[in-house]
């Protein structure tokens, strides 16, 4: 019985077009996360700056009546936490965890806080469609059986986020932005000695983080759901963090893990009527990354200054 | 650190009166940065509110008024007010006593929220299960039985830290969620209330805790005057063991060789290893503490409070784990910090929601101000200010001989004069000025307190890796 549906549930789909849909949710934070951490500075704070850019997004989107706009303000809000989390962390040497926790408490007090005001505490409407994220219909190649929808009817910023994921990945490892960036996480000391300014590929890199996590915020609120709650995130920021974890600090490793997460996220929800616990499948994610850190499967190695604030002129 | 305390010790050679004085110090040197984080975020609330409320500039600093009076009358303005703060201060202590005591060995404990879960449904299903017990077993069998829960939780953490080397933030936040969703699958199967939808039954009477009010109406109130309507009044025994847990943090870290061992790991755990002390031991024990307390808070805030049950996914969206971080930094992780620390988070959450009520102003602003005393007791804002005045009005500069300093130190060394700190490194003075002070880390630890919150986000590396 179980396996069948299992089987159905597989062969649909339905299933393999969220997971991609999940997947790039997870990945634009996630990524976020890769370019912070790779420089040296730790970020929690993801889940905190997705919902940040999830409530801009969708006020400046009602606001304007332009998805463009509202996708722009999602980015903004995003890069805005990340700015605080920069400042606080690189100029004031601050311990980075407890910034980005910081962080976290200020974005859910403060769209709570706003929304509040801004509605009378009635709460936001949902989206027309002609607000939300268009959903990519790519003609005949949509009508392929099976692969047409799950590749080719995408939203939007499904296909941002791999091309985001391919643009990083070549950042960080083929260009020389990308080497400076990985010298400042591994050994600021030497990178400074090197002519690299440590402080600017740092913010460059916070804000950057804090931009693609607004970024999957606008997508979560605009695309996927089409409307703002209160805390709607939910923990999504930080299932991203395990994915970055899990795929060892590397954007393809990353993009992978977003991939299993993504589809476990979308099966615990199908899996529902054959008496299979949605909650217990939700804790995947959170085991993986856990056994990939005692090194079962191959250890993650966080960059070597992670966390720790420069001081020029120390060992 | 050390050429902080020594002009203290100087003054106490000086004159034996002179002990308030030195006292005296301390507190205010401690007392300082709490209070400046909590007057900025306080100015910043201001803000908020001046911003984005309607209506003219008086309306605008009269809302402000409102709001800041609410939240004080919401949370200590009357007696009944108090129990209500009493009633959230309760988890707060507990919890921010299990991250204190992960700071002590420099690790940093954001699993309190997966513990506290684990720990409330355990005491939970011990509840059910032997919901036939008399309630003078019952309640101890499901207190310990949360601890141990919260102690297993906590424990996974130190043993994948000591045994591989797993930084203890990213392990945390995995057991977080996988605790959060364990709990609510519990909930909402195996042990679902009948008939009804994601929540269990409510424990058998006897396995609660009273009301304080019910309990001294029943005890002391036989001869002394009752109270009237104890319901008004809905703080429960559970206060008293969290005060009492804080007596026994309080010992832990002072008067036993825990204690002192964990305290040095938390400094410097190359030198403890030196010393003979097990690092990876302590972490494991410390880290099972930690989680232990935070259970306890879990148990408690169920057995205590109305409605005596556990319900689905309120785990992951409730804050008590990330405030416990907030009480233990603001506190600095000593106890009598911890207790104040834990009422004024308490007294902004419950103030909150009368604020919410009486004022018209979102009680989220709490979370605001919360956040704001967070960045700036981590960004040490007042230090790295004091930083920048020292450097504006230094007129000499520093002798090359002085040690690095760091922090507060900058100033309290600037103003001493360079002779005393020779002076105090004089042989023949130390051993004199602090014969028990350095054997119980009593002189330098308050030092150490001081430090130890901030730098132990940062990688303890492990010797011998």
């Amino acid at each position: 019985m179980f396996l069948q549906v299992l089987f159905r549930v597989l062969g649909s789909s339905d299933l393999w077009q969220s997971t991609l849909q999940f997947g790039a949710l997870l990945l634009l934070p996630a990524l976020g996360g890769v370019i912070s951490e790779r420089s040296g500075v730790v970020n929690i704070a993801m889940e905190g700056m997705m919902l940040t850019g999830a409530y801009a997004g969708v006020m400046v989107d009602l606001a304007t009546h332009n998805v463009l706009l509202g996708v722009i303000g999602a980015i903004v809000a995003g890069g805005l936490m990340a700015l605080v989390h920069a400042i606080v962390s690189i100029n004031f040497k601050a311990d980075q965890v407890v910034s980005g926790i910081a962080i976290n408490i200020a974005a859910l007090g403060l769209t709570n806080y706003l929304l509040f005001i801004q509605t009378q505490g009635q709460g936001v409407h949902s989206l027309t469609d002609n607000l939300r994220l268009p959903t990519l219909n790519l003609g005949p190649l949509a009508n392929i059986p099976f692969l047409g929808p799950i590749l080719f009817q995408q939203n939007i910023i499904v296909y941002v986020a791999v091309i985001i994921l391919l643009a990083i990945q070549f950042l960080l490892f083929r260009t020389n932005i990308g080497l400076r960036i990985r010298a400042v996480g591994e050994h600021p000391q030497a990178a400074d000695t090197a002519g690299i300014n440590v402080r600017l590929i740092r913010y460059a890199c916070v804000i950057s983080s804090g931009m693609l996590a607004g970024l999957g915020g606008g997508f979560l609120s605009m695309g996927i759901a089409g409307i703002f709650n209160s805390n709607m995130t939910g923990g999504t920021g930080f299932i991203a963090l395990a994915a970055m974890i899990f795929g060892k600090y590397t954007p393809v490793g990353t993009g992978l893990a977003c991939l299993v997460f993504g589809l476990g996220e979308a099966l615990s929800t199908r899996l529902q009527d054959t008496g299979f616990s949605p909650n217990l499948l939700s804790t995947l994610p959170y085991l993986l990354t856990l056994v990939a850190l005692i090194g079962l499967v191959g250890r993650t190695v966080a960059p070597a200054a992670d966390g720790i604030p420069y001081e020029p002129g120390t060992e | 650190m050390s050429v902080q305390t020594e002009p203290r010790g100087m003054s106490e050679v000086r004159s034996p009166s002179s002990k308030l004085v030195v006292w005296m110090r301390k507190l205010s040197n401690s007392l300082a940065r709490p209070l400046f984080a909590i007057i900025l975020a306080m100015i910043a609330g201001t803000i908020v509110i001046l911003i984005t409320s309607p209506g003219s500039i008086v309306d605008r600093f009269a809302n402000v008024s409102a709001a800041y009076s609410s939240l004080w009358i919401g949370s200590f303005g009357d007696p009944g007010n108090i129990t209500y703060t009493l009633v959230r201060v309760t988890p707060l202590l507990l919890a921010g006593i299990s991250v204190a005591i992960a700071f002590r060995v420099g690790l940093f404990n954001i699993g309190a929220a997966g513990q506290l879960a684990v720990g409330a449904m355990t005491a939970g299903i011990i509840g059910f299960k032997l919901s036939t017990w008399p309630s003078g077993l019952l309640v101890p069998t499901m207190l310990l039985g949360s601890m141990l829960a919260g102690a297993v939780w906590g424990g996974i953490v130190g043993l994948l830290k000591a045994w591989r080397g797993a930084h203890e933030v990213v392990t945390t936040i995995m057991l977080n969620w996988i605790a959060f969703y364990v709990t609510d699958y519990l909930i909402d199967g195996p042990f679902k209330a009948p008939n009804q939808a994601n929540q269990t039954p409510s424990l058998p009477p006897q396995g609660t805790l009273p009301l304080v009010s019910k309990f001294y109406n029943q005890t002391l109130g036989t001869f002394l005057p009752m109270i009237g309507s104890p319901e008004q009044y809905p703080v429960d025994m559970g206060i008293f063991i969290a005060l009492l847990a804080l007596v026994i943090y309080w010992f832990l870290t002072r008067r036993t060789t825990f204690g002192y061992e964990v305290r040095v790991i938390g400094q410097n755990p190359q030198a403890a290893k030196y010393a003979g002390i097990s690092v990876k031991r302590n972490i494991v024990v410390a880290m099972a503490l930690a989680g232990a307390f935070a259970g306890l808070a879990g148990s408690v805030r169920l057995m205590g409070q109305f409605p005596y049950q556990l319900i689905g996914t309120t785990f992951s969206i409730d804050s008590t784990g990330f405030d416990a971080i907030g009480v233990a930094l603001l506190g600095r992780t000593s106890a009598i910090g911890v207790l104040l620390g834990a009422l004024l988070f308490g007294g902004l959450r419950q103030g909150g929601t009368y604020m919410q009520v009486n004022a018209g102003i979102p009680g989220d602003l709490v979370f605001i101000i919360q956040a704001l005393v967070l960045f700036s007791i981590a960004s040490e804002f007042l230090p790295a200010i004091r930083r920048s005045t020292a450097r504006w009005t230094r007129r000499t500069i520093k002798p090359a001989l002085v040690a690095p300093l760091i922090g507060d130190s900058t100033s309290v060394s600037t103003k001493e004069p360079l002779v005393k700190k020779t002076l105090s490194e004089d042989p023949i003075i130390v051993p004199e000025q602090t014969p028990e002070g350095t054997l119980n880390g009593n002189d330098a630890s308050d030092e150490s307190e001081q430090i130890t919150p901030l730098d132990s986000g940062r990688p303890t590396p492990l010797p011998g890796e």
